[in-house]
C-alpha cells in the first residue's frame, strides 16, 4: 500500500498504487434538484453502449429514488454497514477508507452482489420517506421527501476497481483520467464488480469479461460531451475536467461550482475513491441524509445554492447547464450574458440570464381569431 | 448431536471400503504409453499410478482466498511419444457451469515449469525470467463444446428479451452486417478475447511469468475433456511433452482447482506447490 493525498478528506491516505495524478482528469457536475428520473439519460447510454447480448441488465447510467431505490440493490447501505459510520472532523474524515479497512485477504472493503440484486431495477422505489401530513412540505427541509439520483461510474482518482483486478486490467487514462477496463485482457474474475463501491462495473455472462462506463471517450477526445449530458431532459448534467483544489481556476466550470463555490460535492467521499462526479444536494432532504452521502459540505452547498437568484456568477453557470453539446473548458460571463468557451477561445454557446418574455395579444389579427393557451 | 457424527463416520467408511484401493505415489508418475487418452473413462487410465496432491489456499498474494475448499486432487499421468495426458479428479458436490453476474464455474489448471531447472520458478505463476506454462479447463467451456446454446437464456432460462438492434428486420438474418452490428456490443470479442460464448475448446494455453501476468500462449497446442463423475468431476487435459520430460529425466508439476460455489475465479483458488513429474515405462 502507498501513501497518497485526497483532498476531498482533507487527508493522506492508503491506495495500492502511488499517487500519478493525469494530465487532466474528467470531471461532472450534476444538479440533482432539477432531475426528473426521465431515464432518458440510462435509454441514451443503453443504445449507445449496452444494447448487445450480455448486457440485459447492464446500466452503465441509472437513476434511483432515494431514499428507497438503489440499483444494484442496497449498494450504497451495505457498505455503510461494513464501513461503521466513520467520522468527520471538520473538513478531514478521521475515519478509515474502504482501503484502509480491506479485511485480510483482501484488497479493499467490499461486498459481491447476486445476481438477483441487479433484476429489479427502479421496481417500487418511488416512495416518500414517510406519509405527507398537511402542510408538512411548505417548509424547508421536508419530513417527507425523496430525490432522484443520476449515477454514472464515478471515474475516481483512486479507483477500486482498478486496485481490485489483480491482473492490472484495469486503467486510468493519464491523458483524461478515463478509468477503463482492458476488454483484451479482462479475464472476467469480477474482483472489480465486488470492489466498487458504486458498483459501477458490470459483468457480462455472454463476452464473459466486465464492462463499466467509458464516459463516451470517443465524443470527450474531440470535444464532445457523453450522452447521458447532452440527452438530458432537465439539463442537470455539465461534463468537463477539474483541477487539484491547489490549481483551482476560476473560469473552469467544474472548478467554480466545486472549488471555488463549493455547491457540488463528491458522492460517498468517506470511501476514499476521491470520485469525480460531484454533485448539487437536493434542497428539500433532510441534511442528516445528505451529510452521510456528501459529506460535511452539505449546509454550506444548499445555502449557496439556495441564495443563486441573487449571484449572478453561479445564476449564470448554471443557466450553462445543457446548453451545448460541447465540453466547455472556460466560462465567462459579460452583464447579462453567460457564455461556455473552449480550450482556444473559442465561444461555444451564449446564454441570456434572462429568458426574453414575449406576451401575445389575446386576438390574433391576422387569423382573425380568439387565441386560447393550452394547460 | 454425537450420534449423528458416528453414523456420517460410518457412513463415510462403508464409502471408502467399496473403492478400489488406489496405488498412490508421492511423485506425478506419467507412464508410457504409443498413444495418450483423451477421454475421462478410457480404461487406459487404470495402467497410470494415482497421485492424491493435497491443495493449499491461494493465500500469498491479495485477493486470497480465505476458507479452504477443494482438499485435494486425484492425478494420473500418461506420456506419449510428444504429448502427455493428465487425468485430474475431485471431488465436488455441484456442477457450476453456469457464468454470470456473480456466478462463478468450476475449472482446473495444470502447471508445468518453462524449462525444466532443478531450481524451480515460484511455483505460484512463476517468476520474472523464469516462466511456466499453464494448461486451463473451465466447466462452462466445455457445457458449451458438449453442445450448450449461446443465447442469453442459456444461461438465465426465464431471461426475456424485447430487441436487440443488431436482429432489427432491416439486417439480413447472419449477414456480415448484422455480425458486424452485433460485435460493437460485444467489446471483448471484437479484442479478440473470447472468454464466454461459442467455443471449440475446453481449455486454453496460457504463459505466466509471476501472478497478474497471465497471458494467451499464443496458439492452442493443447486439448482437453472434463465429465461429470459421481462425486466431482474427471478431467483429462493433452499438452505437449513439457522441457525435461523423458525417461529417467524430471521436472514438476502444479495443480490449481477452482470451486464455482465457493465463488472462486482468479487468485482466488485452491492449488499446490511443485510436485515432481517423473516418466516410466510401465506402471
Ligand atoms: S466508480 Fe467504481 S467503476 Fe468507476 S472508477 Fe470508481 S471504482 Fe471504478
Ligand atoms: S435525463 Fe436528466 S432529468 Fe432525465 S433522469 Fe437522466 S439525469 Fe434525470
Amino acid at each position: 500500500m502507498a501513501r497518497v493525498h485526497n483532498w476531498q478528506i482533507g487527508r493522506e491516505m492508503s491506495y495500492w498504487y502511488p499517487e500519478s495524478r493525469p494530465k487532466k482528469q474528467f470531471a461532472a457536475v450534476f444538479d440533482t434538484n432539477k432531475c426528473i428520473a426521465c431515464q432518458t439519460c440510462t435509454l441514451a447510454c443503453k443504445t449507445t453502449w449496452t444494447s448487445g447480448k450480455g448486457q440485459e441488465y447492464m446500466l452503465w447510467n441509472n437513476v434511483e429514488t432515494k431514499p428507497y431505490g438503489s440499483y444494484p440493490l442496497a449498494w450504497d447501505l451495505k457498505l455503510l454497514e461494513m464501513l461503521d459510520g466513520g467520522q468527520w472532523s471538520g473538513g478531514t474524515y478521521t475515519g478509515q477508507t474502504i482501503f484502509e479497512s480491506a479485511r485480510a485477504g483482501e484488497r479493499v472493503l467490499s461486498w459481491r452482489p447476486e445476481g438477483d440484486d441487479y433484476a429489479y431495477p427502479n421496481v417500487g422505489e418511488d416512495d416518500c420517506a414517510g406519509t405527507v401530513d398537511g402542510g408538512m412540505s411548505l417548509s424547508m427541509p421536508h419530513m417527507a421527501w425523496f430525490y432522484y439520483l443520476a449515477r454514472i461510474c464515478n471515474h475516481c482518482t483512486y479507483p477500486a476497481c482498478l486496485a481490485s483486478c489483480p491482473r492490472g486490467s484495469i486503467y486510468k487514462r493519464p491523458e483524461d483520467g478515463i478509468v477503463l477496463v482492458d476488454q483484451g485482457r479482462c479475464r472476467g474474475y469480477q474482483e472489480c464488480v465486488k470492489g466498487c463501491p458504486y458498483k459501477k462495473v458490470y459483468f457480462n455472462p455472454m463476452t464473459g469479461t466486465s464492462e463499466k462506463c467509458i464516459a463516451c471517450y470517443p465524443k470527450m477526445e474531440v470535444g464532445l460531451q457523453p450522452q447521458c449530458f447532452v440527452n438530458c431532459i432537465g439539463k442537470i448534467r455539465m461534463a468537463g475536467y477539474i483541477s487539484t483544489p491547489e490549481n483551482a481556476r476560476p473560469d473552469n466550470p467544474i472548478d467554480y461550482l466545486v472549488h471555488v463555490r463549493k455547491i457540488a460535492l463528491p458522492m460517498y467521499p468517506q470511501y476514499g475513491l476521491e470520485p469525480n462526479v460531484y454533485y448539487i444536494p437536493p434542497i428539500h432532504v433532510p441534511p442528516a441524509f445528505l451529510r452521510q452521502m456528501f459529506g460535511p459540505g452539505v449546509d454550506a452547498a444548499i445555502a449557496a445554492y439556495r441564495n443563486a437568484a441573487n449571484d449572478p456568477d453561479l445564476a449564470g453557470l448554471l443557466s450553462l447547464f445543457g446548453a451545448t453539446e460541447s465540453v466547455m473548458t472556460r466560462w465567462v460571463r459579460k452583464g447579462e450574458e453567460v457564455a461556455g468557451v473552449d480550450d482556444r477561445g473559442t465561444t461555444l454557446v451564449r446564454v441570456p440570464m434572462t429568458e426574453p418574455v414575449h406576451v401575445r395579444a389575446g386576438f390574433d389579427k391576422i387569423y382573425q381569431v380568439m387565441r386560447s393557451n393550452c394547460p | 448431536m454425537r450420534r449423528h457424527i458416528v453414523v456420517l463416520v460410518a457412513v463415510a467408511s462403508v464409502a471408502a471400503a467399496c473403492r478400489p484401493a488406489a496405488v498412490t505415489t508421492p511423485d506425478v508418475v506419467a507412464v508410457m504409453a504409443p498413444a495418450v487418452p483423451e477421454s475421462p473413462d478410457d480404461p487406459a487410465w487404470a495402467n497410470a499410478p494415482e497421485h492424491v496432491e493435497k491443495l493449499l489456499l491461494q493465500d500469498l498474494v491479495e485477493p486470497r482466498l480465505m476458507t479452504a475448499s477443494t482438499p485435494d486432487v486425484r492425478v494420473r499421468a500418461i506420456a506419449g511419444p510428444t504429448e502427455v495426458a493428465f487425468r485430474l479428479e475431485w471431488n465436488d458436490a455441484s456442477k457450476d457451469d453456469l457464468p454470470g453476474n456473480g456466478r462463478f464455474v468450476d475449472a482446473c489448471a495444470v502447471q508445468v515449469p518453462q524449462r525444466a531447472d532443478p531450481n524451480a520458478p515460484d511455483p505460484q505463476m512463476g517468476q520474472a525470467g523464469k516462466g511456466v506454462q499453464i494448461a486451463y479447463w473451465r466447466a462452462d467451456w466445455q457445457a458449451t463444446v458438449d453442445g450448450r446454446g449461446t443465447t442469453i437464456q442459456d444461461l438465465y432460462p426465464n431471461a426475456t428479451v424485447d430487441h436487440y438492434p443488431f436482429e432489427a428486420p432491416t439486417l439480413e438474418k447472419g449477414s456480415a452486417a448484422q455480425s458486424e452490428m452485433a460485435r460493437r456490443y460485444a467489446p471483448a470479442d471484437a479484442a479478440g478475447n473470447l472468454r464466454g460464448g461459442a467455443r471449440t475448446s475446453p481449455v486454453e494455453d496460457l504463459t505466466a511469468e509471476g501472478p497478474g501476468s497471465l497471458s494467451p500462449a499464443g496458439g492452442s497446442k493443447t486439448r482437453g475433456r472434463g465429465v461429470r463423475t459421481a462425486t466431482g468431476w474427471s478431467v483429462v487435459i493433452v499438452r505437449p511433452l513439457p522441457d525435461g520430460l523423458a525417461p529417467n529425466a524430471r521436472t514438476q508439476v502444479a495443480l490449481a482447482v477452482w470451486e464455482g460455489a465457493g465463488k472462486e475465479a482468479g487468485a482466488r483458488k485452491m492449488r499446490s506447490g511443485w510436485v515432481a513429474l517423473a516418466m516410466r515405462r510401465t506402471s
